[in-house]
Protein backbone atom coordinates (compact mmCIF):
# COMPACT_ATOMS: atom_id res chain seq x y z
CA UNK A 1 0.00 0.00 0.00
CA UNK A 2 3.02 2.14 0.62
CA UNK A 3 4.29 1.61 -2.71
CA UNK A 4 0.63 2.58 -4.37
CA UNK A 5 0.77 5.84 -2.36
CA UNK A 6 4.28 7.34 -3.31
CA UNK A 7 3.38 6.14 -6.85
CA UNK A 8 -0.02 8.32 -6.66
CA UNK A 9 2.06 11.25 -5.00
CA UNK A 10 4.93 11.21 -8.09
CA UNK A 11 1.76 11.17 -10.40
CA UNK A 12 -0.19 13.79 -8.95
CA UNK A 13 3.13 16.00 -8.99
CA UNK A 14 3.81 14.88 -12.31
CA UNK A 15 0.20 15.71 -13.62
CA UNK A 16 0.06 19.29 -11.57
CA UNK A 17 3.87 20.22 -13.44
CA UNK A 18 2.33 19.39 -16.62
CA UNK A 19 -1.13 21.50 -16.18
CA UNK A 20 1.23 24.02 -15.18
CA UNK A 21 3.22 24.10 -18.51
CA UNK A 22 0.30 23.00 -20.51
CA UNK A 23 -1.29 27.14 -19.13
CA UNK A 24 2.14 28.61 -19.84
CA UNK A 25 1.66 27.25 -23.63
CA UNK A 26 -1.68 28.38 -23.90
CA UNK A 27 -0.94 32.30 -22.52
CA UNK A 28 2.10 32.16 -24.73
CA UNK A 29 0.12 31.22 -27.67
CA UNK A 30 -2.74 33.91 -26.74
CA UNK A 31 -0.15 36.55 -26.84
CA UNK A 32 1.07 34.91 -29.90
CA UNK A 33 -2.03 35.75 -31.45
CA UNK A 34 -1.60 39.24 -30.72
CA UNK A 35 1.12 39.22 -33.55
CA UNK A 36 -0.53 38.66 -36.88
CA UNK A 37 2.65 37.67 -38.38
CA UNK A 38 4.70 35.96 -35.83
CA UNK A 39 6.41 32.64 -36.04
CA UNK A 40 5.20 29.75 -34.10
CA UNK A 41 7.45 28.45 -31.55
CA UNK A 42 7.09 24.58 -31.34
CA UNK A 43 10.58 23.15 -30.84
CA UNK A 44 9.63 19.94 -32.17
CA UNK A 45 8.89 21.18 -35.56
CA UNK A 46 11.68 21.51 -37.33
CA UNK A 47 11.11 19.73 -40.13
CA UNK A 48 12.21 21.09 -43.35
CA UNK A 49 8.84 20.78 -45.11
CA UNK A 50 6.54 22.22 -42.61
CA UNK A 51 5.80 26.00 -42.16
CA UNK A 52 3.78 27.25 -39.93
CA UNK A 53 2.86 30.39 -38.95
CA UNK A 54 -0.09 32.34 -36.68
CA UNK A 55 -2.13 35.19 -38.82
CA UNK A 56 -5.24 36.61 -37.20
CA UNK A 57 -7.72 35.30 -34.55
CA UNK A 58 -10.89 34.00 -36.12
CA UNK A 59 -13.22 34.50 -33.63
CA UNK A 60 -14.62 31.29 -32.82
CA UNK A 61 -15.06 30.78 -29.28
CA UNK A 62 -14.09 26.77 -29.02
CA UNK A 63 -10.85 27.61 -30.93
CA UNK A 64 -9.77 30.75 -28.79
CA UNK A 65 -6.63 29.18 -27.78
CA UNK A 66 -5.82 27.76 -31.21
CA UNK A 67 -3.52 29.77 -33.35
CA UNK A 68 -4.85 30.11 -36.80
CA UNK A 69 -2.61 27.78 -38.82
CA UNK A 70 -1.85 27.80 -42.58
CA UNK A 71 -1.51 24.94 -44.84
CA UNK A 72 1.15 22.52 -43.70
CA UNK A 73 3.55 22.09 -46.16
CA UNK A 74 4.68 17.74 -47.08
CA UNK A 75 5.66 16.71 -50.12
CA UNK A 76 2.67 15.63 -51.70
CA UNK A 77 0.95 18.56 -50.63
CA UNK A 78 3.63 20.54 -52.84
CA UNK A 79 3.20 18.33 -55.69
CA UNK A 80 -0.38 18.60 -55.64
CA UNK A 81 0.03 22.29 -54.95
CA UNK A 82 2.17 22.52 -58.55
CA UNK A 83 -0.96 20.44 -60.27
CA UNK A 84 -2.76 23.51 -59.44
CA UNK A 85 -5.43 22.36 -56.67
CA UNK A 86 -6.96 24.25 -54.01
CA UNK A 87 -5.28 24.50 -50.88
CA UNK A 88 -7.62 24.49 -47.79
CA UNK A 89 -7.31 24.58 -44.01
CA UNK A 90 -9.67 23.35 -41.57
CA UNK A 91 -9.43 24.05 -38.15
CA UNK A 92 -10.34 20.87 -36.07
CA UNK A 93 -11.92 20.41 -32.90
CA UNK A 94 -11.04 17.21 -30.33
CA UNK A 95 -7.75 16.29 -32.29
CA UNK A 96 -5.28 15.23 -29.91
CA UNK A 97 -3.60 11.88 -30.90
CA UNK A 98 -2.50 9.71 -33.88
CA UNK A 99 -5.92 7.95 -33.90
CA UNK A 100 -7.28 10.55 -34.57
CA UNK A 101 -5.28 12.18 -37.60
CA UNK A 102 -5.58 8.55 -38.87
CA UNK A 103 -9.45 8.98 -38.60
CA UNK A 104 -9.15 11.89 -40.58
CA UNK A 105 -6.85 10.79 -43.04
CA UNK A 106 -8.91 7.49 -43.76
CA UNK A 107 -12.43 9.56 -44.34
CA UNK A 108 -10.71 12.20 -46.64
CA UNK A 109 -8.56 10.16 -48.86
CA UNK A 110 -11.42 8.32 -49.62
CA UNK A 111 -12.45 11.16 -51.61
CA UNK A 112 -11.70 11.60 -55.20
CA UNK A 113 -11.57 15.33 -54.87
CA UNK A 114 -8.28 15.12 -52.54
CA UNK A 115 -5.54 14.84 -53.79
CA UNK A 116 -3.39 15.47 -51.04
CA UNK A 117 -4.09 15.63 -47.12
CA UNK A 118 -2.20 16.23 -43.92
CA UNK A 119 -3.10 16.02 -39.95
CA UNK A 120 -1.02 18.65 -38.15
CA UNK A 121 -1.30 17.96 -34.26
CA UNK A 122 0.58 20.33 -33.55
CA UNK A 123 -1.82 23.32 -34.74
CA UNK A 124 -5.12 20.84 -34.93
CA UNK A 125 -5.35 21.98 -38.32
CA UNK A 126 -6.24 19.73 -41.61
CA UNK A 127 -4.64 20.96 -44.88
CA UNK A 128 -6.14 19.51 -47.88
CA UNK A 129 -5.27 20.34 -51.24
CA UNK A 130 -8.03 19.20 -53.92
CA UNK A 131 -7.40 17.51 -57.34
CA UNK A 132 -7.26 19.89 -60.02
CA UNK A 133 -10.93 21.71 -61.31
CA UNK A 134 -12.30 19.10 -57.98
CA UNK A 135 -14.58 21.07 -55.66
CA UNK A 136 -15.25 20.23 -51.93
CA UNK A 137 -18.02 22.65 -50.10
CA UNK A 138 -17.39 23.73 -46.50
CA UNK A 139 -20.67 21.67 -45.54
CA UNK A 140 -19.09 18.11 -47.21
CA UNK A 141 -15.73 19.00 -45.36
CA UNK A 142 -17.71 19.60 -42.01
CA UNK A 143 -19.75 16.38 -43.10
CA UNK A 144 -16.63 14.36 -43.83
CA UNK A 145 -15.06 15.48 -40.02
CA UNK A 146 -18.16 14.20 -38.00
CA UNK A 147 -17.69 11.05 -39.66
CA UNK A 148 -13.70 10.79 -38.83
CA UNK A 149 -15.72 11.60 -35.01
CA UNK A 150 -14.18 15.29 -35.03
CA UNK A 151 -16.00 18.76 -35.28
CA UNK A 152 -15.23 21.60 -37.62
CA UNK A 153 -14.19 25.07 -36.46
CA UNK A 154 -13.11 27.16 -39.23
CA UNK A 155 -12.21 26.23 -43.00
CA UNK A 156 -10.13 28.79 -45.21
CA UNK A 157 -9.27 28.45 -48.58
CA UNK A 158 -6.54 29.21 -51.16
CA UNK A 159 -4.49 32.79 -49.95
CA UNK A 160 -6.07 32.63 -46.55
CA UNK A 161 -5.19 28.96 -46.48
CA UNK A 162 -1.20 29.79 -47.69
CA UNK A 163 -1.15 32.57 -45.27
CA UNK A 164 -1.05 35.04 -48.39
CA UNK A 165 -3.87 36.99 -47.39
CA UNK A 166 -3.94 40.65 -46.09
CA UNK B 1 -17.88 -7.52 0.80
CA UNK B 2 -14.45 -6.42 2.01
CA UNK B 3 -14.18 -2.61 3.72
CA UNK B 4 -13.73 -0.15 0.64
CA UNK B 5 -10.42 1.82 1.02
CA UNK B 6 -11.61 5.62 1.13
CA UNK B 7 -8.95 6.94 -0.61
CA UNK B 8 -9.56 4.63 -3.62
CA UNK B 9 -12.80 6.20 -4.40
CA UNK B 10 -11.41 9.60 -3.40
CA UNK B 11 -8.97 9.14 -6.20
CA UNK B 12 -11.74 7.88 -8.54
CA UNK B 13 -13.94 10.94 -7.84
CA UNK B 14 -10.74 13.50 -8.74
CA UNK B 15 -9.94 11.92 -11.35
CA UNK B 16 -13.11 12.43 -13.84
CA UNK B 17 -12.26 9.11 -14.76
CA UNK B 18 -10.63 5.74 -18.22
CA UNK B 19 -10.29 3.09 -20.93
CA UNK B 20 -7.84 0.50 -21.28
CA UNK B 21 -9.18 0.32 -24.82
CA UNK B 22 -7.87 3.52 -26.88
CA UNK B 23 -11.19 4.94 -28.90
CA UNK B 24 -13.54 1.74 -28.71
CA UNK B 25 -15.57 3.25 -31.64
CA UNK B 26 -13.37 4.45 -34.73
CA UNK B 27 -14.63 6.66 -37.44
CA UNK B 28 -16.95 5.36 -40.01
CA UNK B 29 -16.19 2.29 -41.68
CA UNK B 30 -12.90 1.73 -39.57
CA UNK B 31 -11.94 -1.99 -38.24
CA UNK B 32 -10.10 -2.31 -35.20
CA UNK B 33 -8.37 -5.26 -33.41
CA UNK B 34 -7.56 -4.88 -29.48
CA UNK B 35 -5.89 -7.35 -27.13
CA UNK B 36 -6.05 -6.92 -23.79
CA UNK B 37 -4.30 -8.88 -20.68
CA UNK B 38 -4.18 -7.39 -16.51
CA UNK B 39 -4.10 -9.05 -13.79
CA UNK B 40 -6.75 -11.08 -14.30
CA UNK B 41 -7.94 -11.82 -17.61
CA UNK B 42 -6.81 -11.71 -21.30
CA UNK B 43 -9.14 -10.58 -23.94
CA UNK B 44 -9.15 -10.11 -27.83
CA UNK B 45 -11.79 -7.90 -29.62
CA UNK B 46 -12.17 -6.82 -32.97
CA UNK B 47 -14.82 -4.46 -33.72
CA UNK B 48 -16.27 -2.26 -36.90
CA UNK B 49 -17.59 0.92 -36.78
CA UNK B 50 -20.38 1.81 -39.09
CA UNK B 51 -21.33 5.26 -37.62
CA UNK B 52 -18.97 7.32 -35.22
CA UNK B 53 -21.66 7.12 -32.37
CA UNK B 54 -21.04 2.99 -31.80
CA UNK B 55 -19.30 -0.13 -32.85
CA UNK B 56 -19.82 -3.67 -32.81
CA UNK B 57 -17.37 -6.04 -32.22
CA UNK B 58 -16.70 -9.78 -30.99
CA UNK B 59 -14.96 -10.54 -28.05
CA UNK B 60 -13.04 -13.23 -26.81
CA UNK B 61 -12.26 -13.58 -22.84
CA UNK B 62 -10.04 -15.76 -20.52
CA UNK B 63 -10.34 -15.28 -17.29
CA UNK B 64 -7.39 -16.46 -15.46
CA UNK B 65 -8.54 -16.39 -12.09
CA UNK B 66 -11.76 -18.57 -12.25
CA UNK B 67 -11.17 -20.73 -15.49
CA UNK B 68 -13.82 -19.80 -17.74
CA UNK B 69 -13.90 -17.69 -21.05
CA UNK B 70 -16.80 -15.71 -23.01
CA UNK B 71 -17.35 -15.67 -26.14
CA UNK B 72 -19.42 -12.88 -26.63
CA UNK B 73 -20.90 -9.55 -28.78
CA UNK B 74 -19.97 -6.34 -27.92
CA UNK B 75 -21.16 -3.26 -29.10
CA UNK B 76 -19.94 0.25 -27.63
CA UNK B 77 -21.89 3.33 -27.77
CA UNK B 78 -20.45 6.72 -27.84
CA UNK B 79 -23.00 8.77 -25.85
CA UNK B 80 -21.29 12.03 -25.51
CA UNK B 81 -18.17 13.51 -26.85
CA UNK B 82 -16.42 16.95 -25.97
CA UNK B 83 -14.16 18.71 -28.00
CA UNK B 84 -12.51 21.60 -28.07
CA UNK B 85 -9.54 22.81 -29.72
CA UNK B 86 -6.93 21.39 -27.15
CA UNK B 87 -8.62 18.93 -25.34
CA UNK B 88 -11.14 15.71 -26.30
CA UNK B 89 -13.78 13.93 -23.45
CA UNK B 90 -15.76 11.07 -24.37
CA UNK B 91 -18.35 8.93 -22.56
CA UNK B 92 -18.74 5.98 -23.71
CA UNK B 93 -21.43 2.80 -22.28
CA UNK B 94 -20.43 -0.52 -23.59
CA UNK B 95 -21.64 -4.53 -23.16
CA UNK B 96 -21.57 -7.91 -24.36
CA UNK B 97 -23.96 -10.96 -24.24
CA UNK B 98 -22.24 -14.08 -25.23
CA UNK B 99 -21.54 -18.00 -23.92
CA UNK B 100 -19.42 -18.59 -21.00
CA UNK B 101 -17.51 -22.14 -20.90
CA UNK B 102 -15.33 -23.55 -18.30
CA UNK B 103 -11.17 -23.65 -19.00
CA UNK B 104 -8.61 -25.54 -17.82
CA UNK B 105 -11.06 -28.40 -17.00
CA UNK B 106 -13.31 -26.40 -15.29
CA UNK B 107 -16.66 -28.56 -15.29
CA UNK B 108 -19.22 -26.14 -15.00
CA UNK B 109 -21.95 -26.34 -18.22
CA UNK B 110 -21.80 -23.52 -20.16
CA UNK B 111 -24.46 -20.02 -19.41
CA UNK B 112 -25.08 -17.33 -20.73
CA UNK B 113 -22.90 -14.28 -20.02
CA UNK B 114 -24.25 -10.32 -20.02
CA UNK B 115 -22.09 -7.56 -19.02
CA UNK B 116 -21.84 -3.72 -19.45
CA UNK B 117 -20.30 -0.84 -17.43
CA UNK B 118 -19.27 2.79 -18.74
CA UNK B 119 -16.07 4.34 -20.03
CA UNK B 120 -15.49 8.02 -19.63
CA UNK B 121 -11.60 9.79 -20.73
CA UNK B 122 -10.54 12.97 -21.08
CA UNK B 123 -6.82 14.22 -22.84
CA UNK B 124 -4.80 16.58 -24.18
CA UNK B 125 -1.72 16.35 -26.08
CA UNK B 126 -0.14 15.62 -22.88
CA UNK B 127 -2.42 14.92 -20.05
CA UNK B 128 -4.85 12.22 -19.70
CA UNK B 129 -7.44 10.75 -17.40
CA UNK B 130 -9.89 8.07 -17.97
CA UNK B 131 -12.27 5.46 -15.70
CA UNK B 132 -14.03 2.33 -16.50
CA UNK B 133 -16.49 -0.11 -14.56
CA UNK B 134 -17.77 -3.18 -15.70
CA UNK B 135 -20.24 -5.55 -14.23
CA UNK B 136 -20.32 -9.45 -15.33
CA UNK B 137 -22.59 -11.48 -14.85
CA UNK B 138 -21.86 -15.54 -15.80
CA UNK B 139 -24.40 -17.61 -14.19
CA UNK B 140 -22.59 -20.10 -12.13
CA UNK B 141 -19.24 -19.20 -13.24
CA UNK B 142 -20.06 -15.92 -10.83
CA UNK B 143 -20.24 -12.54 -11.21
CA UNK B 144 -17.70 -9.65 -11.25
CA UNK B 145 -17.89 -6.10 -10.76
CA UNK B 146 -14.60 -3.95 -11.58
CA UNK B 147 -13.52 -0.44 -11.82
CA UNK B 148 -10.06 1.54 -12.59
CA UNK B 149 -8.84 4.78 -13.08
CA UNK B 150 -5.83 5.97 -14.86
CA UNK B 151 -3.94 9.61 -15.30
CA UNK B 152 -0.84 9.94 -17.39
CA UNK B 153 1.08 12.35 -18.84
CA UNK B 154 3.17 12.75 -22.03
CA UNK B 155 6.93 13.61 -21.64
CA UNK B 156 6.69 15.00 -24.87
CA UNK B 157 4.54 16.04 -27.80
CA UNK B 158 4.84 14.17 -30.61
CA UNK B 159 3.18 15.24 -34.40
CA UNK B 160 1.25 12.80 -36.84
CA UNK B 161 3.31 9.54 -37.15
CA UNK B 162 5.73 10.13 -34.91
CA UNK B 163 6.08 8.27 -31.55
CA UNK B 164 4.01 9.04 -28.55
CA UNK B 165 4.85 8.21 -24.89
CA UNK B 166 2.80 8.05 -21.86
CA UNK B 167 4.01 7.37 -18.87
CA UNK B 168 0.52 6.19 -16.74
CA UNK B 169 -0.87 4.87 -13.77
CA UNK B 170 -3.73 2.29 -13.64
CA UNK B 171 -5.52 2.14 -9.81
CA UNK B 172 -8.27 -0.95 -10.61
CA UNK B 173 -10.20 -1.89 -7.57
CA UNK B 174 -11.99 -5.72 -7.78
CA UNK B 175 -14.36 -6.07 -4.64
CA UNK B 176 -14.11 -9.71 -5.09
CA UNK B 177 -10.66 -9.99 -5.16
CA UNK B 178 -8.41 -10.66 -2.31
CA UNK B 179 -6.11 -7.88 -3.32
CA UNK B 180 -9.19 -5.20 -4.03
CA UNK B 181 -7.27 -2.57 -4.83
CA UNK B 182 -4.39 -2.61 -7.06
CA UNK B 183 -1.73 -0.84 -8.59
CA UNK B 184 -0.03 -0.76 -12.12
CA UNK B 185 2.56 1.82 -13.56
CA UNK B 186 2.55 1.57 -17.71
CA UNK B 187 3.90 3.35 -20.23
CA UNK B 188 2.28 3.70 -23.49
CA UNK B 189 3.65 3.80 -26.72
CA UNK B 190 1.63 5.20 -30.10
CA UNK B 191 2.48 5.82 -33.34
CA UNK B 192 0.61 6.09 -36.60
CA UNK B 193 -2.97 3.14 -36.08
CA UNK B 194 -0.84 0.93 -33.78
CA UNK B 195 -0.44 1.40 -29.96
CA UNK B 196 1.04 -0.32 -27.17
CA UNK B 197 0.69 -0.39 -23.65
CA UNK B 198 3.32 -2.02 -20.76
CA UNK B 199 3.01 -2.20 -17.41
CA UNK B 200 3.08 -4.25 -14.44
CA UNK B 201 0.72 -4.98 -11.95
CA UNK B 202 2.83 -4.02 -8.69
CA UNK B 203 0.29 -5.85 -5.82
CA UNK B 204 -0.25 -9.48 -7.60
CA UNK B 205 3.13 -9.21 -10.03
CA UNK B 206 1.45 -9.90 -13.28
CA UNK B 207 2.14 -8.14 -16.51
CA UNK B 208 -0.03 -6.05 -18.36
CA UNK B 209 -0.03 -5.92 -22.16
CA UNK B 210 -2.43 -4.21 -23.78
CA UNK B 211 -1.86 -3.77 -28.05
CA UNK B 212 -4.62 -1.87 -30.27
CA UNK B 213 -4.29 -1.87 -34.25
CA UNK B 214 -6.60 0.61 -36.41
CA UNK B 215 -7.13 -0.53 -40.05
Amino acid sequence: MRIISTLIAVLAAALFAATTTAQEHHDHNQHEQQHDSMEMNHDHHDHAHHEQADQHHDGHAEASSQAVARLTRTDDIETALSEGGEPIVADVLGVVCDFCAIAMNKIFSKRDEVAAIYVDLDTKALSIVLAPGANLSDEMIADLAVQAGYRVAGIRRGNEALGNAS
Amino acid sequence: MKHRPSWAFALAGLLTCEIAIARPVSYAGGWTVIEESDRQSSSALAHYTPSPKWSIGLRTEFNRDMDFAINSIHPTFLAKRWFGADYQGNLYFHGGIGSASGTHGNPLSDETAVYGGVMADWETRSLFVSYRNRYLDAGHFGDQFMQAVRAGFAPYEGDSGELHTWLMLEIDHRPEDQDAVTATPLVRFFKGPMLVELGYNLNVNQPLLNFTYRF
